[in-house]
């Protein structure tokens, strides 16, 4: 299998998309023949499926992978004759009955199921009786359960759903009203994903988790499932080639599961590197940013048509090396990136230009053929680099519309002023500004900015403010327009996180704004960013990032000290707080249970990127903007 | 990674089965079912479209096969220093190639009519995208098989302009050997063949050919008839001849391989060309639709403009009008 001759640090992307590949192939590893016949077969998913293959497969690639058409399994479907159809579903009934319909209407040829978590006994059945009711049993070529339930968005980081993000949301977990039933559904949910995770990854884990919360539950059913099948030897999903990829870098990677309570005002953070924007301030989602662009900024004349506001979508997809350099990078440091790319882009289109009218002045030259040969080769290799221009041309337009947009909304809401203030306020240096100057600012950004920064400011004191103080502040917020459900929850989670321990520190961090000198230098750029401070990230440490620091380099500290520890491959079933393993870990996953984002995800990259040799995977239940936060927050601060 | 429960599956079948079988649920399983299913599968529209979509992927597949079988001794070329085995002639290679385009031309055809033939009967939006793709990917397998061919014609295409090339250097030494004895030309002649393996078969022949040619005929009438500056002239003719038949031969074959070149290249271009002709159509569209619009906002403006100047006329008019009959009045009353 390919599996086994890959590195062991194949990131997790490729995995899941070798592993679709295959399924797409009929289960039979894929090969590239640039000679082969071609096969072709018809793709039918459920959502569930859509998520997780639309941020891994293009509609090119399907194409080359021979699938002629793709579609949702619940619309409404014509008999293609002849073709073979592979299904990519999750087991659920409603899936079970459409899938039974259709081989009861016979509409292809033949099918290949494909599950995407396990399918239990009495559905498999349900199928069974189907098939022989419809006479379709030897139809039913293979059926497989592919376990991939989790949708993977980058190389190293991956959620859970996006489909039932309810079920599995911050707010479901942490809601007063729950019942012991439907936490159990929430945790199965997450463990199946967590499970298919390790499946795929190849490699099972030792897991580290702190005591008495969400994190602890989801720990303990995870090593269950996780032993019962490494106990059953005859279905061990973890034996054969999977396993000879884990056992090639000698470790086993370290699972951290931490609960969103252990550092609430990250997601709240205003911040300024480039995905983390684009997730917070536009409409982005699977790798997918959707823009409403205006045609046009002049005022229109009295009496003609108001300009049509047109919808553009973006795919920002690894194979975009634009992207990929510049995702963590901080704002301005993007903007000057895409103006360079811009004139370098221009330079080659002027070379191409130029060989234009060099071929013109030497056709007049008759009888050198031999300088003809050159510039047939000339014309050949300008031709060809040609698509190349293109495609390059067009990822410089993405950019430069999505960052017009994210400068626009800069501008508009002053983030630029709320990322300094929040990083001071984060890390308890002194405040130049009051913040009640900030929030009675009625320019200065949305009412949901001003919650936010309220919110950080709340988590991250020491002591409470005074009542006086509370009462001043909320006067304020109200003024602005805020809602302050929110802050009731917020109140609660104090109370209720001091009684179990300290509260996070943040680190120390220093902003430094860059001098005039540096902003009159920008001006020449086409962005315009008076203005707009030009701030430089000081490295710093989320509170994650230094649970992870403590667990992989085996530091004690009082804060990760008294986690569990699960060893899944040990054959008695007790925890004990001592890990058996001294070494530091090579390789780690962090889940976060409850939700995270992007912020989170650039502060694990860079510290990644900081120490050599060590790979991190990030991992959450459900991937929130701090507008969705905020208003789970409020949801269940109105309870 | 992923588990193969197709076993699993048949083990539920089966069980499925005896199950209906002992509750006396007639299901369509049992001795009958498989009856209806050899009916049901006999009956079953094979596809007019699919089965002739497979007979030209075979076909692709023959050509395809036919060319990588011959490749290695189509490019494999030339040298009578190889064995003589895996040789293969300029005529065979010819052959080849005339029968690969015949092949390739009747596969396009055919695609080209199955294209034609698959929107008919069919009103399913999904069926016809199905079949589209299809032939897409029919069309996309011919066009990678062809390539094959291409490439192997351009290797053997480009071999011999370099080997013409290789031989070029030649002719300065040679014709110095000319100028000695018509004897000791053709011993001369016959060796070079062998020192150059690269060189090319053909003008090395008529070269020495041509100079054993030369000496046998001075030998034989030499004393007789002509005087030795005769000779000479006659032999300086015949190798400026010579020389200029295969500089001739030469860019014949130099244009040859450009042409190819140039082929390719017109290829090229014609995609894009056509890519654009849809685009420019459009375009053409909007700029015809927009001077409509500039005609007729035209229009519009010079109609403002005259009921401008016709109210102001009329403004006028009243106006003076309006004194006018102030004055009369004026005039009446006094």
């Amino acid at each position: 299998m390919v599996g086994s001759k890959m590195a062991a640090t194949a990131s997790i992307r490729e995995r899941q998309t070798v592993a679709l590949k295959r399924m797409l192939n009929f289960n039979v590893p894929h090969v590239k023949n640039s000679t082969g016949e071609p096969v072709w077969k018809v793709l039918i998913y459920d959502r569930f499926g859509q998520d997780i293959i639309s941020p891994l497969l293009s509609v090119k690639e399907l194409r080359d992978m021979g699938i002629t058409l793709h579609l949702l399994l619940h619309s409404d479907r014509d008999p293609i004759p002849d073709v073979p159809a592979v299904y990519f579903v999750m087991p659920t009934e409603e899936n079970i009955d459409r899938m039974c319909q259709d081989l009861r209407n016979q509409l292809y040829e033949s099918y290949y199921l494909n599950f995407i978590s396990a399918i239990s006994r009495s559905k498999l059945e349900d199928i069974a009786n189907a098939a022989l009711s419809a006479s379709a049993v030897t139809q039913v070529a293979k059926v497989f359960d592919q376990y991939l339930n989790f949708i993977t968005l980058e190389d190293d980081m991956f959620v859970l759903c996006n489909q039932n993000k309810e079920l599995v949301s911050y707010r479901a977990i942490n809601r007063p009203d729950i019942t012991d039933t439907e936490m159990e559904v929430v945790m199965d949910t997450i463990v199946d994903s967590l499970f298919c995770f390790f499946v795929t990854l190849g490699a099972v884990p030792i897991v580290r988790c702190p005591r008495g919360t969400a994190a602890e539950m989801v720990a303990v059913k995870l090593d269950k499932k996780l032993r019962e099948n490494l106990r059953d030897a005859r279905n061990s999903l973890f034996t054969g080639d999977t396993l000879g990829a884990g056992q090639l870098s000698f470790q086993r990677p370290l699972l951290v599961l931490v609960d969103r309570n252990v550092d609430l005002a990250t997601p709240l953070h205003h911040t300024w590197t480039y995905q983390a924007l684009v997730h917070d301030v536009l409409d982005f989602h699977l790798n997918r940013v959707n823009l409403e662009e205006s045609a046009g900024v002049e005022n229109s004349p009295a009496g003609a048509r108001p300009k049509r506001k047109n919808k553009k979508s973006y795919d920002l997809t690894p194979v975009d090396k634009f992207w990929q350099k510049h995702k963590g990078s901080p704002f301005p440091e993007v903007a000057e990136s895409v103006q360079q790319e811009l004139e370098s882009y221009r330079a080659q289109e002027g070379e191409v230009k130029r060989l234009k009218s060099v071929m013109g002045l030497e056709g007049e030259d008759e009888g050198a053929i031999s300088m003809l040969s050159d510039n047939t080769a000339k014309l050949t290799s300008a031709v060809s680099s040609l698509p190349e221009l293109l495609e390059k041309k067009r990822l410089i337009d993405l950019h430069t519309n999505v960052a017009t947009a994210v400068l626009e909304h800069i501008k508009a809401r002053k983030l630029d002023v709320y990322f300094e203030y929040e990083e001071k306020i984060m890390s308890k240096t002194t405040l130049d500004k009051s913040l009640l100057d900030i929030i009675a600012d009625p320019d200065a950004g949305t009412p949901e900015d001003k919650m936010r920064l309220f919110l950080i400011y709340y988590i991250s004191t020491q002591q409470a403010p005074s009542e006086a103080d509370l009462e001043q502040y909320k006067k304020a917020l109200t003024d602005a327009g805020c809602n302050l459900n929110p802050l009731q929850y917020i109140k609660q989670w104090k109370a209720f996180a001091k009684m179990a321990s300290t509260p996070a520190s943040y680190g120390n961090t220093t902003t430094k704004p860059m001098g005039l000198l540096s902003r009159v230098m920008n001006t020449g750029s086409q962005f315009v960013m008076e203005g707009v401070k030009n701030l430089v990230l000081k490295q710093q440490n989320l509170p994650v990032t230094r649970i992870l620091d403590n667990l992989m380099e085996m530091k004690s500290n009082p804060e990760t000290d008294d986690y569990r520890y699960f060893d899944p491959k040990m054959l008695r079933g007790n925890d004990s707080s001592v890990p058996r393993n001294k070494n530091p870990f090579q390789e780690a996953i962090v889940f976060v249970v409850g939700g995270g984002n992007y912020i989170e995800y650039q502060n694990l990259v860079d510290y990644v990127k900081a120490k050599q040799g060590k790979h991190v995977l990030y991992g959450c239940s459900e991937l929130f903007n701090a507008a969705q936060f905020i208003k789970q927050l409020s949801q269940l601060g109105q309870k | 990674m992923a588990v193969d429960i197709t076993l699993l599956f048949r083990a539920s079948v089966k069980t499925v089965k005896t199950r209906n079988k002992a509750l006396g649920v007639a299901v369509g399983g049992g001795p009958e079912g498989s009856r209806d299913e050899l009916f049901r599968r006999s009956p079953r529209p094979k596809g007019d479209f699919s089965s002739r979509a497979r007979e030209v992927i075979s076909h692709i597949g023959k050509l395809r096969d036919f060319l990588l079988e011959h490749r290695k001794d189509y490019i494999n070329a030339y040298s009578h220093v190889m064995s003589e085995y895996g040789r293969m002639t300029d005529a065979e290679r010819d052959q080849i190639d005339q029968d690969a385009q015949i092949f390739m031309r009747t596969c396009s055809e055919a695609i080209q009519q199955l294209r034609t033939e698959a929107h008919k009967d069919i009103h399913s939006q999904q069926v016809k995208e199905h079949r589209t793709a299809v032939l897409d990917f029919i069309e996309d397998y011919l066009k990678r098989v062809c390539k094959l061919y291409s490439e192997q014609r351009a290797i053997r295409v480009k071999r011999v302009v370099d080997k013409k090339r290789l031989s070029k250097l030649e002719p300065e030494p040679k014709t110095k050997t000319k100028e000695s004895a018509s004897e000791k030309v053709s011993p001369n002649t016959s060796q070079d063949p062998e020192e150059k393996p690269a060189a090319a078969e053909f003008p090395e022949k008529p070269l020495s050919e041509a100079q054993t040619e030369l000496g046998t005929w001075g030998d034989g009438k030499g004393e007789d008839e002509l005087s030795p500056e005769e000779i000479q002239m006659f032999e300086q003719e015949n190798q400026r001849l010579i020389g200029e038949m295969n500089s001739l031969f030469d860019e014949v074959r130099q244009i040859e391989g450009k042409v190819v070149e140039i082929s390719r290249l017109q290829e090229i271009f014609t995609e894009k060309v056509l890519q654009q002709e849809t685009e420019i159509d459009s375009i053409h569209q909007l700029v015809v639709g927009a001077t409509e619009n500039i005609k007729e906002g035209n229009e519009d403006i010079r109609e403002a403009i005259k009921n401008n100047a016709g109210f102001r006329v009329w403004i006028l008019f009243f106006l003076v009008m309006c004194s006018f009959s102030l004055l009369f009045l004026d005039w009446y009353d006094s």
